[in-house]
């Protein structure tokens, strides 16, 4: 079993598998940036939301531009489709945290606004979480370095 | 790509097979000429790119067959699958597929070579579409002349009669005349007149009222009513009794019939398709089949031969029932030994058509590691056909197992129940041995 087969099981849209190949490839390879910006989005939609709020914390303190960067058809991001699923259809509880977990974390591959909309809608909701904060100010710098570019 | 050297690019571009390698995230980093010309993609609008993107097949998603190497580390060859062209056609493809890894045994990337089967494919199809008719294989005169008078009556709603011996495949021939006909969407109801006795028969064909016989307890309709429209297949039917022959051939005639115990008198427009494994005409001598109803009938007659008058089609229909069983069975298994194909186009087949599925299906029961069919795994009457000569020398026995047998019996002095002991097998199992290896006296 390898990164390769968690590769596949991505592209394939098999999250679940994908989740099991790239914990075991991340283990090995503990700095890949590329396995956790692919496991953020498997461990969303296993349902493992600590776990994806985990590697979305260290990538977004590592290099932020990362995740914001990925690409729809050059890195096969299905984030588009996802955000749709989740905003349209989706029949889980919109009023809840990890909803708005689920989708901040998600918008941030497609849009940093829209992203930080949705951690500030969820740190409104629980005002003490400190990886939200930490996670939006993450965010805000980034955006007005962008700015000041 | 820049790893591989330009001498190794152009032996690879100088090959027929398409070939292409991905990276460890299924983006394209090589494709050589032919797949070039295969898919209608340059190389430089595939590098970098996600095979599944480039490829388009639904394979990538259900069953990526470089993913099956990796979870079963074993390559494939010679997988059908079809990839989309430049143009969004699908081209039929054969592949093989195996994995790259690096020194530490790790998955680096995938190389699958394939090549274009559409002319095979055209190839197939023709040769389906020749030997096969709606289901009905045939490759012979006899079979192409049925074939041929089917297409031909396909716009008629003639009665048709099918006779042939058991086994011949006549329902297969109705469902065929069925199938290319103007009915062809309509009911198709089929009833076997043997199987049931002469009152529930002529309740069954055109129905019967609550209380008309013991049992009917409330109105039913028969299967005239049920086939209004289209088709009724009436197998075996010289077993019908006389009195339900004159109500068949009123409704034949007339297109009306009253429902078992009822006086009213209902119409229906169903074609008549029967079939019947005896003589009809000898049937008709004995007085147990009317004559009218017989040529009412018998507008369209075919006749299938049984297959021992039609034996080139043996090796079709063999190679039709190894196909269907190989799907049922999951087994790989192709063909069948030239010698057993000889034994099974020689054997006299009583039972027709149905006995050389039969017989087939048995063999693939027995066929284990292999993907041919041995003269060993067929049936035993068939192989007690063959002469004693050919029995010995394609039983199933190893030669190993042979001579160790013939090295006991010299070492014991042809003492069977010593040789039994030491070989670990009942007296009786050793006296067949001997048997089948023609050494049993």
């Amino acid at each position: 079993m390898s990164e390769m087969l968690g590769n596949q099981y991505f592209l394939a849209r098999k999250y679940s598998l994908a989740a099991d190949e790239l914990e075991k490839a991340l283990s090995k390879n503990p700095t890949s940036k590329g396995i956790r910006r692919k496991l953020i989005i498997c461990e969303i939609q296993h349902g493992n939301i600590n776990r994806a709020l985990e590697l979305f914390v260290s990538l977004v303190e590592e290099d932020v531009a990362f995740i914001i960067d990925a690409d729809p058809i050059m890195d096969d991001c299905p984030c588009p489709e996802l955000v749709y699923d989740m905003e349209e259809q989706f029949s889980d509880n919109k009023n809840s945290l990890d909803y708005h977990l689920k989708l901040a974390m998600i918008w941030l591959y497609c849009d940093v606004n829209k992203s930080l909309q949705y951690f500030n809608l969820s740190l409104s909701m629980n005002g003490d979480n400190d990886l939200i904060k930490k996670i939006i100010n993450h965010l805000t710098s980034y955006l007005l370095k962008q700015e000041q570019t | 790509m820049s790893l591989i050297k330009s001498s190794t690019i152009d032996i690879l571009d100088s090959i027929g097979e398409g070939l292409f390698t991905v990276n460890k995230d299924f983006k394209i980093n090589f494709f050589n000429s032919a797949a070039e010309r295969i898919t209608g993609l340059k190389r430089e609008e595939v590098f970098g790119k996600f095979c599944k993107h480039v490829f388009r097949s639904n394979r990538c998603f259900i069953k990526c067959p470089i993913a099956q190497v990796l979870e079963t580390d074993k390559n494939i060859y010679e997988l059908e699958s079809k990839i989309r062209n430049r143009n969004g056609n699908f081209v039929p493809i054969k592949m093989n597929v195996s994995v790259l890894k690096n020194a530490e045994n790790e998955p680096t990337g995938g190389v699958i070579s394939f090549r274009d089967i559409s002319e095979l494919e055209i190839f197939r199809e023709k040769h389906i579409k020749k030997n096969q008719f709606h289901g009905v294989v045939g490759h012979s005169k006899a079979m192409q002349e049925i074939f041929q008078l089917i297409e031909e009556i396909s716009d008629s709603d003639a009665s048709v009669l099918i006779q042939g011996d058991s086994g011949t495949g006549k329902e297969m021939i109705a469902n065929a005349v069925q199938a290319t006909s103007l009915r062809k969407d309509k009911p198709f109801i089929k009833v076997n007149c043997s199987v049931f006795s002469p009152q529930l028969l002529a309740s069954e064909l055109f129905g019967h009222v609550k209380g008309s016989f013991t049992g009917a307890i409330k109105d039913r309709q028969g299967r005239f009513e049920v086939a209004d429209g289209g088709t009724l297949f009436l197998d075996e039917v010289c077993e019908m009794p006389m009195q339900t022959q004159l109500q068949l051939l009123r409704v034949i005639q007339e297109g009306t019939f009253e429902r078992v115990g009822e006086s009213i008198t209902r119409t229906v427009d169903v074609r008549v398709i029967a079939a019947s494994n005896k003589n009809i005409k000898e049937t008709i001598s004995q007085g147990n089949f009317r004559e009218d109803l017989y040529y009412r009938l018998n507008v369209i007659p075919i006749e299938i031969p049984p297959i021992d008058e039609r034996k080139e089609d043996i090796p079709h229909l063999v190679k039709h029932f190894i196909k269907k069983y190989a799907l049922i069975y999951n087994k790989n298994i192709q063909d069948v030994e030239d010698d057993a194909l000889e034994h099974l186009i020689n054997y006299p087949w009583p039972g027709n058509v149905r006995e050389l599925e039969n017989a087939i299906e048995y063999s693939f029961a027995r066929t284990k590691d292999k993907n041919i069919i041995e003269f060993c795994k067929l049936p035993p009457n068939i192989r007690e056909k063959a002469s004693p000569i050919v029995r010995q020398n394609k039983s199933c026995h190893s030669k190993d197992e042979t001579t160790a047998i013939i090295q006991l019996l010299e070492k014991h002095q042809w003492n069977k129940t010593k040789v039994a002991k030491e070989l670990g097998i009942g007296r009786s199992t050793l006296w067949r041995k001997l048997k089948e290896l023609n050494l049993g006296e």
